[in-house]
């Protein structure tokens, strides 16, 4: 199979003396297709060329994936192990470095346990080895304290889909669908900065008259162009959702056979509904009725329609039930398991799909299998060689990995494609967390401010210098290609958990030689479970153009659609829920009477360890600053470019005003891209959801003071 | 080449990937050419790109004193030639659409070429290619047509018009690049 995949009379520009290898970004769920430029004789990267055949993103990019390559030889790379010593990192050998793991581990087992260890994992890296990071840390080191830093930022949507429909797939429809869609219904998510290479596909819809409601503090890019724009104060979802549900019952929107074919409890939800008025609605969101009303008119008239929703409906101590509420909108209306309609989250990670169904999660095993679950722990103990009662019982999520490390629990940290450091709430506390630590070892290609802490860092390799497989947010398996060998020393991350578990004295159940073999045992460890890789071949999504799972077996074609028949349940049917209101886990008060939500721009990608470092996206935004409406500025004497000092319970943090009507006036929104005293998690609020443990970064309440 | 830079502004979400993506094309030397600025971001995030109207009669190439501004047989402005550039900068007052760009260190004018090394080829220029809300777009100047006469035949439908909201006051709906 060539490098190179291109449809029949599709030109691309060849530049003479390169050759083109085709794959995907690496940054966000979109995936959007890219082929790289590389020099023939030198194997050099020299830039990149559209993909204009694959079928989810048509050749579209955003800046950051027109830039993405840049990472790949970016002269900070980090190319030799580093080994902290007095204070200073120096370079070190391979051998140095796990000579030293080696060492700690095993005296720090002896000392405290098997569960003095953790790992903490990322899903900005393949299937294969987001897979491997959970047996990593299961039967490399024999830890129950493994999680991974989804926990940030889709576990809610996943608990929500669990809960509702019985199995979390981020889409139930396939993107290029969308464009024969009538209605959307976004909320908390800033598509056009977050998932820009979606907004074609919106166009596409609204060209044949589609409509948008978008639901948002600010008034987004994405909000900017929406039919209704319910313009609701951060942390009040469930009662909108709750509102709009109201509505669609009171004005006969409810397609009655479809609820009562496929969906559970619907008298209680209709109970519980019966409070949100639009003027109860109204008064909770800050939304005015009349735009409540049209948006449940075009909403609940909208022949086909799919609810999306990101972090902001997710990153909530009620995140899970706000899903829940949401993807309710769409069962009331008979949409999901249909053409062109559906309930979809926008996957924020590269690949936080296939990322979180494979075992990375304190809680979960490969196939989102569950670890309190004795068939599953018995089916993937026989894929992985071991007896049942090897496999360590479930661990915490990831913000308690931290209170575990305060209790003296857990003493070391293997941190691996991720950055904690500034992505997690509350920093100083992590921070404090990390200090607390007897060994620390950071797996990453820069120097991350996580990477900062350990005593021992690992130079891996970047997405372009190994192969694998990612789930894109569509539920859509798809191939990464290398493109180039490793940079100085750097390893891929399964190379380095062979080298780590041989030390352990693990390697009969490690000792992989190349990553199809991962992935073969990896297919077999999904076989029976609800995300079901076995029948996906790198061939099959070669000519396939991708394959969507569940896929059971080679000669099953996957799954677009998904619950086209019934739902995931015991029952085959959705569950609908009862959630009364309740208020974030933070209110205004006199003290701190504003109120503080974060966000992306569309220049950086999460922790910004790797868009940070890019000239062009760090010219376009060098640094974090607090988006405030005119009329509060005036209440504070503040103009345009003005200091400030942003103060929480947690923290405080010293940031410039940036003037605009296109948010709230009760409300200030910073993004999250920086680390140290740039970092805005420095003041979020670690309230936990207490179904998905995700932290509340999207509201909290802040002071604000004039510097 | 019968194709035409297709420009609807109100699409723009300022996202700023045409300018990344014209520096990827070979022959822009890593700089980028085109512009996207906001209308006022005090009041909307609406963005707007700006690119060069390929003129059928340049003022760029009128004002230059030593013809340095070449114009294709398809009818693209190309940059002005670096032996002939004087570095006067005329072009870059001259052009009513501010578009000309002055590398004060090389001392030569430089602007936006289409990707000429991909649109002789009938291969989209960088910014078209890459910009996620199709707010730029390289067609067919047949199907541009198609284009505008639909915003309208939209509007006429009852129900059926793209927004009802009032934003489109700041910027015009759409904008035609000819390049022929």
């Amino acid at each position: 199979m060539s490098e190179f995949i291109v449809k029949k009379d599709v030109k691309n520009l060849h530049h003479e003396g390169e050759k083109l290898i085709s794959t995907h970004c690496c940054y966000c769920g979109m995936q959007c297709g890219m082929h790289i430029r590389v020099n023939e004789k030198t194997g050099a990267i020299a830039g990149v060329e559209p993909r204009y055949d694959w079928p989810v993103t048509l050749g579209k990019m955003c800046p950051k994936g027109v830039t993405a390559y840049q990472t790949i030889d970016h002269e900070e790379r980090i190319t030799k192990p580093l080994i902290k010593k007095d204070g200073q990192f120096v370079e070190a050998s391979w051998e140095e470095a796990l000579d030293l793991i080696e060492k700690n581990y095993k005296r720090l087992q002896a000392d405290y346990g098997k569960d003095a260890l953790s790992v903490f994992g990322g899903v900005s890296m393949t299937n294969e080895k987001c897979y491997l990071v959970g047996k990593y840390a299961r039967v490399g080191l024999g830890t129950r304290f493994v999680d991974y830093n989804g926990r940030f930022c889709m576990s809610s949507a996943a608990g929500g889909f669990m809960k509702t429909l019985g199995t979390d797939r981020g889409s139930t429809l396939p993107w290029p669908e969308l464009e024969h869609t009538d209605c959307f219904f976004m909320s908390g998510t800033n598509t056009a900065e977050c998932h820009p290479t979606t907004i074609q596909w919106l166009w596409k819809a609204r060209d044949k008259g589609a409509k948008m409601i978008v639901a948002d503090p600010r008034e987004t890019p994405t909000a900017r162009i929406a039919d209704v724009h319910l313009d609701l104060k951060a942390g009040t979802d469930s009662a909108l959702a709750n509102g709009m549900m109201h509505l669609l019952i009171r004005e006969g929107y409810v397609d009655h056979e479809y609820v009562s074919e496929r969906c559970n409890n619907y008298e209680d939800l209709k109970k519980s509904v019966e409070p949100f008025t639009p003027a109860y609605t109204a008064e909770i969101t800050g939304v005015s009725e009349e735009k409540i009303l049209k948006a449940a008119h075009i909403y609940g008239q909208s022949p086909r329609s799919v609810v999306m929703f990101a972090r902001g409906v997710e990153q909530q101590a009620k995140g899970v039930d706000n899903v829940t509420l949401y993807t309710s909108m769409a069962l009331l209306r008979g949409q999901i398991g249909k053409f062109a309609a559906g309930v979809a989250t926008f996957t924020g990670q590269g690949n936080g799909q296939g990322g979180r169904e494979h075992g990375q999660k304190s809680d979960a095993l490969p196939g989102y299998r569950k670890i309190d679950n004795p068939e599953h722990v018995k089916y993937v103990s026989s894929v992985w060689g071991i007896e049942p009662e090897e496999m360590p019982k479930a661990g915490v999520s990831a913000y308690e990995m931290f209170d575990e490390i305060q209790r003296g629990n857990i003493r070391s940290m293997h941190v691996i494609c991720s950055n904690p450091a500034v992505s997690a709430p509350n920093n100083e506390y992590i921070w404090d967390g990390f200090n607390k630590l007897d060994f620390m070892v950071v797996s990453d290609f820069f120097l991350s401010e996580t990477a900062e802490f350990a005593d021992v860092v690992l130079p891996v390799t970047s997405w372009a210098e190994d192969e694998g497989t990612t789930t894109n947010l569509e539920g859509r398996v798809i191939r990464i290609r290398k493109v180039k060998d490793p940079i100085g020393e750097s390893q891929p991350d399964w190379e380095i958990i062979n080298r780590i578990t041989e030390r352990m004295g693990k390697k009969e159940h490690f000792g992989y030689e190349n990553v199809q073999q991962i992935f073969d045992e990896f297919r077999l460890a999904t076989k029976g479970g609800k995300a079901d890789y076995y029948g996906i071949t790198y061939d099959r999504i070669d000519n396939e153009e991708g394959v969507f799972w569940p896929c059971p077996s080679e000669d099953h074609p996957g799954t677009p659609t998904m619950f086209k028949e019934k739902f995931d349940t015991p029952d085959g049917k959705a569950n609908l829920p009862s959630v009364p209101w309740h208020e974030p886990d933070e209110v205004p008060t006199d003290e701190y009477p504003v109120t503080l939500t974060t966000g992306r721009v569309v220049f950086h990608y999460l922790s910004g360890t790797q868009t940070r470092r890019i000239s062009f996206l760090n010219e376009k935004c060098p640094e974090p600053f607090v988006e405030m409406h005119p009329e509060m500025a005036s209440q504070y004497n503040l103009s345009d470019g003005d200091e400030v000092k942003l103060t929480t319970k947690r923290s405080s943090m010293k940031l410039d005003v940036k003037l605009t009507k296109a948010i709230r006036s009760d409300h200030v929104f910073v993004p999250y891209h920086w680390g140290k005293e740039l970092s805005v998690n420095l003041l979020t609020n670690p309230a936990l959801d207490p179904t998905s443990r995700m932290p509340e970064f999207k509201v909290c309440a802040v002071k604000i003071e004039k510097v | 080449m019968n194709k035409v830079m297709y420009l609807e502004f109100e699409r723009c979400i300022g996202c700023r990937a045409c300018q990344a993506a014209c520096r990827e094309c070979g022959d822009h030397d890593g700089k980028e050419r085109n512009y996207v600025e906001y209308v006022d971001f005090m009041e909307s995030r609406q963005t707007y790109p700006m690119m060069c109207m390929q003129c059928t009669d340049p003022a760029c190439a009128r004002v230059c004193p030593a013809n340095a501004i070449q114009i294709t047989e398809e009818g693209v402005v190309l940059s002005a030639m670096e032996e002939k550039c004087i570095g006067c900068r005329n072009c870059t007052f001259g052009c009513p659409f501010g578009i000309p760009k002055f590398d004060f260190e090389e001392n030569k004018m430089y602007k936006c070429d289409m990707c000429y090394d991909r649109t002789q080829h009938d291969i989209s220029p960088m910014c078209a290619s890459v910009c996620p809300s199709d707010a730029i777009r390289f067609i067919d100047f047949e199907e541009m047509q198609e284009l505008r006469r639909r915003r309208t035949q939209l509007n006429l439908v009852e129900g059926k018009k793209p927004t009802e909201q009032d934003k489109w006051q700041y910027v015009p709906e759409f904008f035609g690049v000819y390049s022929d």
